[in-house]
Order: C-alpha cells, then sequence, then structure tokens
C-alpha cells in the first residue's frame, strides 16, 4: 500500500475528531469540527478536507483511513433503526422479551425492563425445531415461510433477524430460512443468529441479532456516503473501521456485522492510553478517562486493553446492570460510572454526602457556569478547592461564578453536615475519587490485577483534575497525565492492527473430547481469517492467528478464557491446557475447584495483521519560565488554602522536574499534583508524577 | 473510635468500600457455582458481619428470603463456635431451617475473617443446593427429617483443610454430588475472595476493627428507617390474602401498627401449621416481612441489622408462619412470597399511591427427573419461572419477572442441554395481566414434553390456582394459574407426578392484578395492549369499555398499527354507559 500519511477520524457526540500522522517524519495534524447529525459523514468530509489542505497532504499519499463513530449505540437508544421483523422457533417468540425474568434492582417497586428493538406485533414464528444435541425434529416448510416472508416484504419490513433455538448446535434451518428471504425479498437484511453470535442462551443470541440487523442498513448507507466522500477526496487509500473489541475491520466486514462497531469511540480512547503507555514504557496500567457526566475505566494489559464479550446497550438506569439490552459481542472492557464534573453532590436521608450518578450535564451544568444551575457538583467543589482557575476555564472562553458556587456547596452541603465549605467541598473530591477508585479496583480484581500494581493514565476534560486523589486511593505507583487531551483518544485509531475474531461453539470434556474436530474448527477459522486478511492487503509473512478456548470445570455455568498453545491440539495437549486453566482460576477465585474434569464451551480465533508502528517526533517546544504564578489551593495535609505553585503545560519542556503541589494548567485541563509529590516530563511531554 | 468520631464523609468511603466487597463476593460465587440454581437463578445471598454477628452489609441482588434470613442465623454460628474454637482456613456450614433460610436445600457458608490472629468480621452466603437427599424438593414431606440430610453447625473446612468425613456423607446422600460438591467450593471461595478484600481494606485504613464502623452503619441506617416509619399515619392497618395451601387454602393475615417509629406486623390468625412441607419458619417470615417494610417505606435506606430493628414480626407459635420442629418446610416459599403483597395490601391505607397491586406472588418452582435422550443418564433439574407482577400507581406490572423473590429464570436452550426435556412453548399468556387504569403483568404459557423415551417425573410447586393475585384501588385480579397434562389425567402439581414419555405438561402462570379502575385506563394504551396480543379485542371491550375496530384480512398472518383502531363514539358511549 502506498502512501506515508494516515489518518484516524471519531465522530462523537458534539465533535468530529480527526488525527493524521505522516508516518515518515511521525508530524502529527488534529482537526476538529462539530458533528453533523444530519448526514454525519458530512462532517468527516470537512474535518479531513480541511486537515489535508493546512498540512498539505497530497491525498494520493494517504494511505488508508480509520474511523469510529457512535452512530450504532446513537440508533438503538434512539430508537432509529430499520423496521425490524424477528422469526423465531414456533413457541418462542416472547424469549426476546420473557428474558431472564429477573428484576436487577431488588428493591424498587417502580423499575422498568428494558424495551425489545422489535413489538411483539412483528415477532413471527416459523414451525421448526432442532433439538440441544443439533438433530432435527421439524424441518421449516418452504412454502409457509415464503409466504410469510412476503407478506413481510409486502409491509414494508426492512430487516429480518432470524433466531432459532439451538442453532448454534445447528445452524441449518436458520441458512434455509436465510436463502428464502435472500430469494422472495432481495431487499430485506437478513441477520441470522448462528452468524451474529453461535453460542448458547436464546435471549442473549436474539437481543444480539436482532440488534445487529437492526442497524445494518444505517450503517451500511452511511459507509457507502463515506466511501464515496473519500472518492470525491481524491482519498484513495482504502476505509477501515475501528472495532468496539479494538481491532480493525474492512467496511464490508462492517457491514454485515455492525454491531461490532458499538464502542469503537472509547475503544481507541483505551488503545491511545495503551499507545502512550507504551511510549512511557508503561505496558501495564489503568486508564482513565472523566469527562462531564461519566467516568470511564479500562485496565490494559501487556499493552493491550482487556476485552470481554459482555455488554448493554441502552440501560434503563444507565449505570445498572441488567437494565440494558444484552450485546453479546467482543467488547474493550470499559467500566463506565456515572461520576464527571457535572454530577451533583447532595446530603441522603441518612446524613452522609452522596455524588451522582444524576449530573447536572452541560445545561444548566453546573452553578459556577452561572447559567441557572443550583445543585452543587465537582466541577463546583473543585473550583473552591483552588484546582480550576475561574478566569481560565476552557482557555478563558467561560468565566466561573466564585460567589454562587460558595453559596450552594455552603447550603446544600456545608451546613446540613456542620462542616466549613472547604471541607464539604474536599468531601465532594474526595467521594468521588472514591466512587471511582472503587469502581476501578472491583474492575481490576475481576479480572484477576492488582490495581496497586497499575499506573493510572488519566485523560478527559475532568480526568487530570481527579487523577493524583484517584491514585492516591488505589496506591497506583504512578500517575501519568499525556500532553494534549484533546487529540488523546484519536491516536488510538492509528495503533490498532487489523484483527477479525471467529468463535465456534463446540461442547465437550476435555477428557474424551474429539481433537479432530476441534482441530477442524480451527482450520475452518483460520482459512477464514487468512483469506479475509489477504483481502485487506497483509502480506502472508505478517498474518497471525492466536487461539483461546473458553474452559470451565465439568457443571459449571461460566467459562474462564484460556490460551491455547500453537500446532495441533490432541490429547497430549491436556496437561498444559489444564495447568494454564488452573493458574487463572486460582489467582481469580482463591483456589481451585474441585477435583472435576474439565469441559469447553467456544473455541476462538484471533486473526492479525501487523500492528502498524506510530513514531511521534519527540515534540519539542517549552522552555522558559514555566511557573506562570501562584493561587490558594486546599489540600488535605493542610486544611486549608495555601498559596500553590501554577505551571503553563505548553512551556514545560521535555526533561524537565518539579515537585508537588503544583497546578500545571492547559486549554482543555488541569493537572493537580499534591504536596510531596515528584514530577517529570518526558520526551514527549508526558507528565510522570509519583505520589 | 466512638460513632461520632466517623465524620460522614470517612463514613461514606468506609462503607461503600464495604458494599463494593460484598458484591465481588458474589461475582465470585455465581462465576464458579455448578448448579443452574445458583449460577443462572441467582438462587443466593452474600454478606459481610461483625465480630458481633450484625450483619453490615448486602451483595446487590439475591433473593430477600436469603438475605434477611442470613442475616438473622449468625449468632446460632457464633454460639455454636465461639472465637477461641476457630482457626484461620476454617468454614462453618449449616442447613439448619430454622436458624437460617428456612428449607434444608439451603445451605450457608461462614468464613471468619482473622486479623494479627483475631477474628474482625465474618463473611456468609447462602445457596440453594440442587439436590440435599431425601424427598426430591416438593410439599409432599410429613416431617422435615424425609426432606433430606440435615447438617448441624460444623466445620466444612478446617484450617483450609476439607473435612473428608463431612465431604463423603454428603456426596453419598444426594443425587447430584457433583453440583453440590462444586457449589460448596464456589461458596467457600466467594467468602475468601470477600475476606481477601476486606483485609486489604482495613490494613489500608489502618482498621483495627471493623466494629464501630458497623455501629455507626448499622445507628444511621436504624435512624434513617425510623424517620421513615414516623412519616406515616400511626394507626392499625389490616389485610388478608389465601393462598391455594396443600392441599387445602391458606389464610394468612398481617395487622401493621405504625406507633411513632416502631413498626410491628402481627400474623395472628393466619392458618395453622400444616401437615405437608409448605410450613414457613419464623426466620422465613421475619425475612419476606421486613422485606416487604423496607421497599414500602425506605427502599433507600441500606439492608442490615440497623433497619431490621425498628420493624418487629410476631407470629403465634405453631402457626404456618411460625412453624415448629419438625414440620415439614421444604415448599416454604409458596406461603412465604405471599407476604409482601399481603402487607402492601394493609399499608397502602396508609401510603395510598405509593404502593403495588398483588402480583403472581410465589415463584414457580419445578423439580424435573428422568433420563438424558439415548442414555440412562439420570438427571435432576430445578427450573424457576414467573408469573406478572402487580401494576403500580403509575405504571403497568411487569410481565413474567419475580416479585418479591430475586431469582431469574434458566434459558430453555441450557434446560434442554441438561435433561431430556423439550420446552415446546414459553409465550406470554394474554388476557392474564389484572385490567385496571394501569395493567398487571402478564403470567406464560409453557409446555414440556419427554424426548428420552423414559418415564420422568416433577415435582411442581405452583400457586395461585384457585386465589388470583387482587387488584388494588378498583383495579381487577390477575388471571389464575393452570396446569393441564395432554394425557387428560387430573394431578395435583404439588404431588410427585410420574408422566410417560408421551404426557405433555402445560402450565399458564398467573398474572398480576391490576391498578385503579380499568374504565379510566387510556383508550390508547388498551389499543397498543390489542396490537401485541396481550389484550384481546374481546377483553378491551369488555374489561376496558374500549371498542377496538380491527381491519385485518383473516389471510394476513402479520398485523401491523393500521390493522386497529379506537372507535372513539362506541367507547366513550360504553364507558359512559359501565361508569
Amino acid at each position: 500500500m502506498a502512501g506515508r500519511y494516515r489518518v484516524g477520524v471519531d465522530i462523537g457526540g458534539t465533535f468530529t475528531d480527526l488525527i493524521l500522522i505522516d508516518d515518515d517524519t511521525g508530524e502529527q495534524t488534529v482537526g476538529k469540527v462539530l458533528t453533523t447529525p444530519s448526514d454525519p459523514s458530512q462532517a468527516v468530509a470537512d474535518v479531513l478536507k480541511e486537515a489535508i489542505e493546512r498540512a498539505a497532504v497530497p491525498s494520493e499519499q494517504i494511505q488508508h483511513v480509520i474511523h469510529g463513530t457512535t452512530l450504532v449505540t446513537n440508533a438503538i437508544i434512539e430508537r432509529k433503526g430499520a423496521r425490524t421483523a424477528l422469526l423465531t422457533t414456533k413457541g418462542f417468540r416472547d424469549s426476546y422479551e420473557i428474558a431472564r425474568e429477573h428484576r436487577y434492582d431488588l428493591y424498587d417497586l417502580f423499575l422498568e425492563m428494558p424495551q425489545p428493538l422489535v413489538p411483539r406485533y412483528l415477532r413471527l414464528e416459523v414451525d421448526e425445531r432442532v433439538y440441544a444435541d443439533g438433530s432435527v425434529s421439524k424441518t421449516p416448510d418452504p412454502d409457509q415461510v415464503a409466504r410469510l416472508v412476503a407478506e413481510l416484504r409486502d409491509k414494508d419490513i426492512e430487516a429480518i433477524a432470524i433466531c432459532f433455538l439451538h442453532s448454534y448446535a445447528n445452524p441449518a434451518h436458520e441458512q434455509l430460512v436465510g436463502a428464502i428471504v435472500g430469494e422472495i425479498a432481495p431487499g430485506v437484511r437478513v441477520s441470522l443468529s448462528s452468524e451474529v453470535v453461535p453460542e448458547i442462551r436464546e435471549y442473549e443470541r436474539t437481543s444480539t441479532t436482532v440488534a445487529n440487523v437492526y442497524v445494518q442498513g444505517l450503517v451500511e448507507r452511511y459507509l457507502n456516503e463515506l466511501v464515496k466522500r473519500l472518492k470525491d477526496l481524491g482519498i484513495e487509500g482504502e476505509l477501515f473501521l475501528m472495532l468496539s473489541s479494538g481491532g480493525i475491520s474492512t467496511v464490508e466486514t462492517a457491514s454485515r456485522f455492525p454491531l461490532r462497531l458499538l464502542e469503537s469511540g472509547p475503544a481507541a480512547g483505551a488503545l491511545a492510553s495503551a499507545y502512550y503507555g507504551d511510549q512511557a514504557g508503561v505496558r501495564n496500567l489503568m486508564a482513565f478517562d472523566m469527562g462531564g457526566t461519566t467516568a470511564k475505566l479500562c485496565v490494559i494489559e501487556d499493552g493491550q486493553p482487556l476485552t470481554s464479550t459482555e455488554f448493554e446497550v441502552d440501560r434503563k438506569y444507565r449505570f445498572k446492570k441488567g437494565s440494558g439490552l444484552p450485546i453479546k459481542t467482543p467488547v474493550v472492557e470499559l467500566i463506565e460510572i456515572g461520576a464527571g464534573g457535572g454530577s451533583i453532590a447532595r446530603v441522603d436521608s441518612l446524613g452522609l454526602l452522596k455524588v451522582g450518578p444524576d449530573s447536572a450535564g452541560a445545561d444548566p451544568g453546573p452553578v459556577c457556569y452561572g447559567r441557572g444551575g443550583t445543585e452543587p457538583t465537582v466541577t463546583d467543589a473543585d473550583l473552591l478547592l483552588g484546582y480550576l482557575d475561574p478566569a481560565f476555564f476552557l482557555g478563558g472562553r467561560l468565566k466561573l461564578d466564585l460567589q454562587a458556587t460558595e453559596a450552594a456547596i455552603r447550603m446544600k452541603v456545608a451546613e446540613p453536615l456542620q462542616m466549613s465549605v472547604s471541607q464539604a467541598a474536599w468531601g465532594i473530591h474526595q467521594l468521588v475519587n472514591e466512587a471511582m477508585a472503587s469502581a476501578a479496583r472491583v474492575h481490576a480484581i475481576e479480572r484477576g490485577k492488582d490495581p496497586r500494581s497499575l499506573p493510572l493514565f488519566a485523560f478527559g476534560g475532568a480526568g487530570p483534575v481527579h487523577g493524583f486523589g484517584v491514585a492516591t486511593v488505589l496506591h497506583s505507583p504512578k500517575l501519568i497525565v499525556p500532553f494534549g487531551a484533546g487529540v488523546t483518544s484519536t491516536i488510538g485509531f492509528l495503533t490498532a492492527p487489523l484483527s477479525f475474531d471467529f468463535v465456534r461453539t463446540f461442547f465437550g470434556q476435555l477428557d474424551r473430547i474429539d481433537w479432530q474436530q476441534v482441530n477442524a474448527l480451527f482450520d475452518d477459522m483460520a482459512g477464514q481469517g487468512d483469506a479475509i486478511l489477504a483481502r485487506s492487503g497483509v502480506p502472508e509473512s505478517e498474518r497471525r492467528m492466536s487461539r483461546q478456548a473458553d474452559l470451565r470445570y465439568s457443571g459449571q455455568g461460566h467459562e474462564i478464557r484460556v490460551d491455547l498453545p500453537d500446532g495441533a491440539l490432541g490429547p497430549d495437549s491436556l496437561a498444559s491446557i489444564s495447568e494454564q486453566f488452573e493458574r487463572v482460576y486460582e489467582s481469580l477465585f482463591g483456589r481451585t475447584g474441585p477435583d472435576v474434569p474439565l469441559e469447553a464451551v467456544s473455541w476462538r480465533l484471533l486473526a492479525t495483521g501487523p500492528r502498524p508502528e506510530v513514531r511521534l517526533r519527540g515534540l519539542a517546544g517549552g522552555g522558559g519560565d514555566a511557573r506562570k504564578g501562584e493561587r490558594l489551593a486546599y489540600f488535605p495535609a493542610w486544611g486549608e488554602h495555601r498559596p500553590t505553585a501554577v505551571y503553563d503545560r505548553y512551556l514545560l519542556a521535555a526533561g524537565a522536574k518539579f515537585s508537588g503541589p503544583a497546578i500545571v494548567e492547559e486549554r482543555e485541563s488541569t493537572v493537580i499534583i499534591g504536596p510531596d509529590a515528584s514530577v517529570e516530563v518526558d520526551e514527549f511531554r508526558n507528565l510522570h508524577v509519583e505520589p | 473510635m466512638t460513632t461520632t468520631a466517623i465524620d460522614p464523609i470517612a463514613l461514606e468511603v468506609l462503607w461503600s468500600r464495604l458494599l463494593s466487597v460484598t458484591n465481588e463476593q458474589q461475582a465470585a460465587l455465581m462465576r464458579t457455582a455448578f448448579s443452574t440454581v445458583v449460577r443462572e437463578s441467582q438462587d443466593l445471598a452474600c454478606g459481610v458481619f461483625d465480630t458481633r454477628g450484625n450483619m453490615v452489609a448486602q451483595s446487590e441482588t439475591g433473593t430477600p428470603g436469603h438475605i434477611n434470613a442470613m442475616a438473622t442465623c449468625m449468632r446460632h454460628f457464633m454460639a455454636a463456635y465461639p472465637e477461641q474454637a476457630l482457626a484461620k482456613g476454617d468454614v462453618l456450614i449449616t442447613n439448619d431451617p430454622w436458624m437460617t433460610a428456612g428449607q434444608i436445600n439451603d445451605i450457608t457458608l461462614v468464613t471468619p475473617i482473622f486479623r494479627d490472629g483475631k477474628v474482625v468480621a465474618y463473611f456468609a452466603n447462602t445457596c440453594h443446593m440442587l439436590d440435599i437427599g431425601g424427598r426430591i424438593l416438593s410439599a409432599e414431606a410429613r416431617e422435615v427429617y424425609e426432606e433430606g440430610i440435615y447438617i448441624p453447625i460444623m466445620k466444612l473446612f478446617q484450617g483450609g483443610e476439607r473435612n473428608e468425613e463431612l465431604f463423603k456423607i454428603l456426596k453419598a446422600n444426594v443425587r447430584t454430588p457433583r453440583e453440590v460438591e462444586g457449589d460448596l467450593y464456589a461458596m467457600a471461595s466467594c467468602n475468601d475472595v470477600g475476606g481477601a478484600q476486606l483485609l486489604e481494606f482495613m490494613h489500608e485504613f489502618s482498621l483495627d476493627s471493623i466494629d464501630p464502623l458497623a455501629e455507626a452503619i448499622i445507628e444511621r441506617s436504624e435512624a434513617a428507617t425510623r424517620a421513615a416509619i414516623e412519616k406515616l399515619p400511626d394507626g392499625e392497618y389490616e389485610n388478608e390474602v389465601y393462598s391455594d395451601g396443600f392441599p387445602d387454602p391458606v389464610l394468612l393475615k398481617a395487622k401493621v401498627t405504625i406507633d411513632g417509629s416502631n413498626l410491628t406486623v402481627d400474623h395472628a390468625g393466619s392458618s395453622p401449621q400444616s401437615r405437608y412441607g409448605i410450613n414457613v419458619v419464623m426466620n422465613y417470615t421475619h425475612a419476606y416481612t421486613s422485606f416487604a417494610v423496607k421497599c414500602a417505606i425506605s427502599p433507600e435506606v441500606p439492608h442490615n441489622e440497623g433497619s431490621f430493628r425498628p420493624v418487629k414480626v410476631v407470629a403465634p407459635r405453631g402457626c404456618i408462619l411460625n412453624a415448629q420442629h419438625p414440620a415439614p418446610v421444604a415448599a416454604r416459599h409458596l406461603i412465604g412470597h405471599f407476604l409482601p403483597g399481603l402487607i402492601f395490601g394493609a399499608l397502602a391505607r396508609a401510603m395510598p399511591d405509593r404502593l403495588m397491586a398483588d402480583g403472581a406472588a410465589s415463584i414457580w418452582i419445578t423439580m424435573f427427573r428422568g433420563a438424558k435422550p439415548a442414555s440412562t443418564d439420570p438427571y435432576t433439574f430445578m427450573l424457576f419461572q414467573c408469573g406478572g407482577t402487580g401494576a403500580r400507581p403509575t405504571k403497568d406490572g411487569i410481565n413474567n419477572t419475580g416479585f418479591p423473590s430475586g431469582v431469574a429464570g434458566v434459558p430453555a436452550e441450557v434446560l434442554e442441554n441438561l435433561t431430556g426435556l423439550v420446552m415446546e412453548r414459553r409465550e406470554v399468556r394474554p388476557d392474564s395481566g389484572g385490567p385496571g387504569t394501569y395493567r398487571g403483568g402478564c403470567g406464560q404459557f409453557t409446555t414440556f414434553a419427554d424426548r428420552s423415551g423414559q418415564t420422568w417425573s416433577m415435582s411442581g410447586m405452583y400457586d395461585r390456582l384457585k386465589f388470583p393475585a387482587q387488584g388494588l384501588l378498583g383495579g381487577k385480579a390477575g388471571a389464575p394459574g393452570g396446569f393441564a397434562l395432554s394425557d387428560g389425567r387430573q394431578a395435583n402439581p404439588k404431588e410427585l407426578l410420574f408422566h410417560p414419555s408421551s404426557t405433555r405438561v402445560d402450565t399458564a402462570l398467573p398474572g398480576g392484578g391490576g391498578y385503579g379502575d380499568p374504565l379510566k385506563r387510556d383508550p390508547n394504551a388498551v389499543l397498543d395492549d390489542v396490537l401485541n396480543g396481550y389484550v384481546t379485542i374481546e377483553a378491551a371491550e369488555r374489561e376496558y369499555g374500549v371498542i377496538v375496530r380491527c381491519s385485518k384480512r383473516p389471510d394476513e398472518q402479520v398485523s401491523l398499527p393500521r390493522h386497529f383502531s379506537i372507535d372513539a363514539e362506541a367507547t366513550a358511549a360504553l364507558r359512559s354507559r359501565a361508569q
């Protein structure tokens, strides 16, 4: 592939961000425009055109454009997908609604369940049946199916999800009905559950398959439009999509499995953290992104974000597990909690201080914005603590109202708790740090990681303000704050390798499983992976296949993912696989299980191309006296406000050293550093803070 | 450190840490459990206790009968094994129904946590075992001795070593030794994970003891619960409901007395204890009664010893809600799950517009036994299913969702993989939600068949076949449950029934009661229910006074919104006549 430039573009709710890198020089260009919701490809074309002109890049020299978008998530939340019908096994059209019959909150009498994407009147049944072992009880009647499909077509149905019982064991009926749809209603999009997510548990599989086809048309139209716009700009390099797993795929694959794009923006943020960490010599870290309404956390292990296959979209209670529609797809495992600058502080019925998850949002926003907000928020507390400069917020674009903020915290928090305003503000700051640290800790431990061994990498508007506090609570060995929070996420697009994952369900106790069958499954997956990498232009010598199995003690219901040895598998592999399983199990749960055989549920293969080399040029600049003054700030060790040094981030040059307490200001954020900490600026101008 | 020494911010910090410890505990349990009862259906509870045995925090989900019953069991463990009789690595066990969760299948494991040679806390969890020997779980026993093997409080692990003799006895007495052993390991791991986190947390905050923290949490929770009770008008509020019982109907009564900041629930007048296994021990009665009070008046107050204190629960000895040893108790949830509805019905007069109508109440449990297809390998499988919940003052009830129980259902695919059964349908049951301004949640139809070619058996703990869920404030009752065999036999599902392979079993789960006058329901909501088949066109007219016209042709299979419309004139006329 020709071309020395690569481009990453992220469409967010408010802004569309771009990064363009010259792979020869490491030089980077960034761009930012407002997102254009009616035709999102417009903003992409605009920001791209502006950036290539500004950087004087010949468009044919662009090797490829990698793109992430919140389109899929938004389409589901706003119910803007296709008119979708669901075909199920006879007797099971309500599996999608009956779900797991479970209340996700024990005490809330007014709780609501997630609303299916397909209403009951469009859930229809096909008289067919496959048993658990894959054997066929009843074959669908093609004529009956054809009549039903014709009627759906004539009633303007745009998409059909097909989810039959036990199709993970035998997909023949889904394939048969899918083919009939293709014949009778070629304009209607189809997703088969056995293709989208061939895994046991019908509710979760149905929910995933429906969501996939529900957004497919939208995504396909959008991607086609985008490809056209890139052509119009003279860009010949291929368009790739960032997947929620952190991998990259072709437009063709993304159009077939659009759900894979679900969380592609946050995935890029996680990859960016991995990249910056790597650059700073840290391969294991906790990425921490805090914005206005939420904070996101992600563990990076050996330079890679951890991934999971459990995800929920459109939660009724935003942060409550079980209140959303389950989606089984590989996702970068992010913990999102309702803690941001806008989170509201209040005193509850027990006389204790609570922060969040309700948020003042951007409108009216915190009290200090002076736009009518009356409830004290985290940003208000940060302001009173002296962490934010009332005259330099967002680079001076918004003047903050100190007096109103103090009055609100006094009335709503300090007086009810009988403490000083400073103590109350510190309490708010500390509690939100605790909430984030607590989520980080549970997340790390669930994945068998020790949070005390992971440096904290803080970004996002509020991340650097709270990073020091969170790192202190977590006993992180170090806090790292990148230079330029604004471009932190988009660089993630350019650091991911092409990768495609495959999964096959094949149950069996490992001491008597049919290894030939297992090897055949892997051969099949490897063949597909190889072909798709070849189509994407990856030379044979650089294609990598890694294999894993989801294993458990025979009789358990949840699996642990274990790496498999290379080469053909057979009875000889058993010892090393078992050893690996027990090692992971014990680290997670404190002890190994009873003496029963291991059982495999699924077999996974990940086909990847090479990881792109991104070499940012050492960022020159800065120098001179970075210390621009001082202001009063509060730290708990002092119990009062004292004069604290303020530094200009843009003047801090590589190699600079200083010690806390300190406040480092840049346009989009402020880094707070507590007393006694030591700070060092690395060659890429990242701050390394040791508490 | 005294209570007042912990400032409110430090307290909140420590407390949320403790809660996250119990959530980690539960996550570990579900991920390592063997039986679907624990791992799919979450029939469990996890919590942490201070050194005096007071429950301080519990994990977020689980089921109330376990959580609250576990909360009161710790004193029995401490009496049997005082601190000096315990060592690091010990794990205590019992399934005494009177001390714990009211059923011999429910095992509780307690792990003392040591720091510097002293016990600083206890972690506990309660889980339902797939099998515990004796009769297969049913209402049919005449004495608790028939219901399974009884484990007095003893050590399952001693100093980290398995109590091999106990494991041998347990495994030899149950039908599913692998699941039982695996679940016991999962339960032990779960307490380990909690304990390790707690020690870490004590180290970080330099705490020698969590007792002052526990005391502060408990005091504040008690004060908040009392404040919530004080807001209710003093007085006595009574209600009664009937359960189908076994074999005869059972009357349940509650008199709720609110006196300042104290709330007493007296169950006097309820039926005497039964000869069959539907009896409830006091601990379980207390669990569901205090759960109901908490949901009604103070859902936001955390659940711990403090939130129990202001609520007093009374039931005369020997009544069905305070059954005495050796009464059989295996199917106690059939009665226990009626308590929240019973109490809401009483409290509704003290707090109108805040409570829900009665729902399906008892979760439907079926124990299936038989052989897997093409083999004689036996299986034992426990299935949970839910009918509809009651309608709320501002919302419809929820279709097919458990209340008060917090357990979850099991996917048909998991059921069929582990048994010789075929689930032939699982459908929302039309017209089963009680009519009201807000409609009760719908129940479901399910059909079970066998494909092993061999005899199979079932024991169904089903209720509300005779007494449907009543509506509230003008809302009407939900549909009662149904049970039928394809071979035409008439049978009581609560008996252990053997079926030839050819027999199909049909169940119809009950719906929840409606809330408010159905004639006041928004006609568009009725139209939407007709379109989606939750309410039939006939019931729309009969129950709601809404005339829906349908233009769908008989040869059309797919309904669309345009097929249905409200005849506004006819509806107005019908509704005014009916008023």
